[in-house]
């Protein structure tokens, strides 16, 4: 029962790259909430000033990084939640490659609105 | 002749009462200890300044009338360090003696009494009856199936403890025939606490990812894996087949740092601690690959 | 063992009452997760106002937070994403071993924490809003 498992390197690694998003996202999650809460008001938000924000290529590429970590810390973080539930065999590749998808998906949505906001696009 | 009969069986009676064998008299001695001992019992009971109410979960598929799961209630008189195992017996043999429960060290050593006792996983015989708010339930551990009454099916929890192969198996024997194979003071120390685990189950049933996840590997066979694991006489390549057993995808990564097993480990163990561990120790002995 | 009672998953998330600190993080920090990346996808598809011209970008945004609903749901969120931090901390800390014989009080800790900086940011969120 216990014996057969499939290869073992994944669950290592995806419970690192977890813990290594997460430390990450704190630092990041704290700062954007801070930045557009506290030091610009939510509600004087304007393309303007988005803009000016993301034309600074540094702030410009930690809200890449920060898009990108949070997707996969996010939606793995769904996938442990499904495992815990039991979710296996078949099931359980469809809903990795569905959640793979959401992930490439929100991503690419998410750099391409950012091109927006530096005016690449 | 009805008379001849009579008289003929009365003399039979007589000669057995004088004739007595010494397995009669046993048996007629131990019938009298019997009573005096219901006697006792129920005397017990009056003289007892208090009395506790037992609700103890019943099931037999085999009887039409427990086919259906109940709680039944028992009385049962209260006494100075008393136990729940002490409570249990006795309401067995005063009450009801189709009442199954398994018991046999009666001192947290055997670990077969391992009971949901007032929503926790307890020993029986490790619990105090003071220490419990009264009236007292006590059902079969939770997420295992249930045989009868308070037995559960352990078949899944030891097929987890073998999977991790609890088992001394050093890499290289000692020279010498007779040598001992010494462990540094400090390295028994490391894997104390990990050897104390009397397989009861309490962990693996008060374990909320186990309950969902049947092929993980449970708090006891992981603890089992760091036992010796962490032992240094096994060597470099034994611990890395440990690892490798431990890192599969139901292994150590399941374990959400909930602390339940902690929380009601009879023998104190530092389960998450050592689960924890291994986890690290997995991520290092991966990342020395590269 | 042919017939033997399966009691069913009641026997856990039916005991809630009976849970512990542990327990209670762990069910906190999936909730909080789930709102958390439920949201992420949500802010996305708001901020894509962008990509459409930057004068309905900023009409979508600041009509928004118009909206008193909008300003307090800010708040939980708020709320949800300090608790997932302050948590994420202390499970991070777990998992280096450090403190996991006050893994309960580092709980109750963020949670009065969260509570303190979620009321604290009040003033803040629903500024001119009323």
């Amino acid at each position: 029962m216990a014996e057969h498992y499939s290869s073992f390197q994944r669950g290592t690694w995806r419970w690192l790259f977890q813990r290594l998003t997460a430390v990450f996202l704190v630092g990041a999650l704290g700062f954007h909430f801070v930045l557009l809460h506290f030091v610009n008001h939510a509600a004087e938000i304007s393309f303007m000033g988005t803009q000016a924000r993301m034309d600074q290529i540094g702030y410009f590429s930690l809200m890449v990084v920060f898009l990108v970590t949070a997707a996969f810390h996010g939606i793995n973080g769904v996938y442990n939640a499904l495992i815990n539930q039991g979710l296996k065999g078949t099931q359980r590749r469809v809903v990795a490659g569905v959640l793979t998808l959401a992930g490439v998906l929100l991503v690419g949505q998410g750099t391409y609105v950012a091109l927006h906001m530096n005016g690449f696009l | 002749m009805s008379t001849q009969v009579t008289e003929q069986t009365e003399t039979e009676t007589e000669e057995q009462t004088e004739e007595q064998s010494p397995g009669e008299r046993r048996r007629e001695k131990k019938e009298q200890l019997q009573r005096e001992r219901e006697q006792e019992k129920s005397d017990l009971l009056d003289e007892a300044e208090e009395t506790v109410e037992l609700k103890i979960f019943r099931y037999d598929p085999e009887v039409p009338e427990k086919e259906e799961p109940r709680f039944d209630s028992f009385e049962v008189p209260f006494f100075e360090g008393m136990t729940v195992l002490d409570a249990l017996i006795y309401a067995r043999d005063t009450y009801d003696s189709s009442l199954t429960f398994r018991h046999s060290c009666r001192q947290a050593v055997c670990g077969s009494d391992a009971l949901f006792i007032n929503g926790k996983q307890r020993l029986g015989c490790k619990t105090q009856m003071v220490d419990l708010e009264w009236p007292i339930r006590i059902e079969p551990l939770p997420h295992q199936e249930v045989v009868k009454d308070l037995v559960v099916d352990m078949e899944h929890f030891y097929e987890q403890m073998h999977a991790v192969e609890p088992y001394f198996d050093p890499d290289e024997l000692p020279d010498g025939e007779r040598e001992e194979q010494r462990q540094t003071p400090e390295n028994r120390e490391k894997v104390k606490l990990s050897t104390r685990c009397i397989w009861c189950g309490a962990c693996m049933s008060s374990c909320n990812v186990a309950a969902g996840d049947n092929q993980y590997l449970g708090p006891a066979a992981i603890n089992k894996a760091y036992r010796f694991a962490m032992d240094e006489r096994e060597g470099t390549d034994r611990k890395e087949d440990r690892l490798r057993i431990i890192e599969q995808e139901h292994g150590v990564w399941r374990c959400q740092t909930q602390f339940s097993c902690t929380e009601v480990c009879p023998k104190d163990i530092p389960l998450t601690e050592h689960i924890q561990e291994l986890k690290r120790e997995a991520v290092k002995s991966n990342l020395k690959f590269w | 063992m042919s017939s033997s009672y399966d009691r069913g998953t009641v026997e856990s998330f039916g005991r809630w009452q009976e849970f512990s600190a542990g327990m209670w993080a762990w069910v906190l920090h999936k909730f909080t997760g789930w709102i958390l990346i439920g949201y992420l996808f949500t802010h996305i598809a708001v901020l894509s106002t962008a990509t459409q011209s930057p004068e309905m970008y900023t009409d979508t945004l600041q009509g928004l937070e118009e909206l008193v609903i909008v300003r307090f749901l800010e708040i939980g969120l708020l709320a949800v994403a300090v608790f997932h931090i302050l948590n994420g901390v202390r499970l991070l800390m777990v998992d280096l071993g450090i403190g996991l014989g006050s893994q309960d009080k580092s709980f109750y800790a963020s949670l009065v924490l969260t509570a303190v900086i979620a009321l604290a940011s009040i003033p803040t969120f629903l500024g001119g809003v009323f």
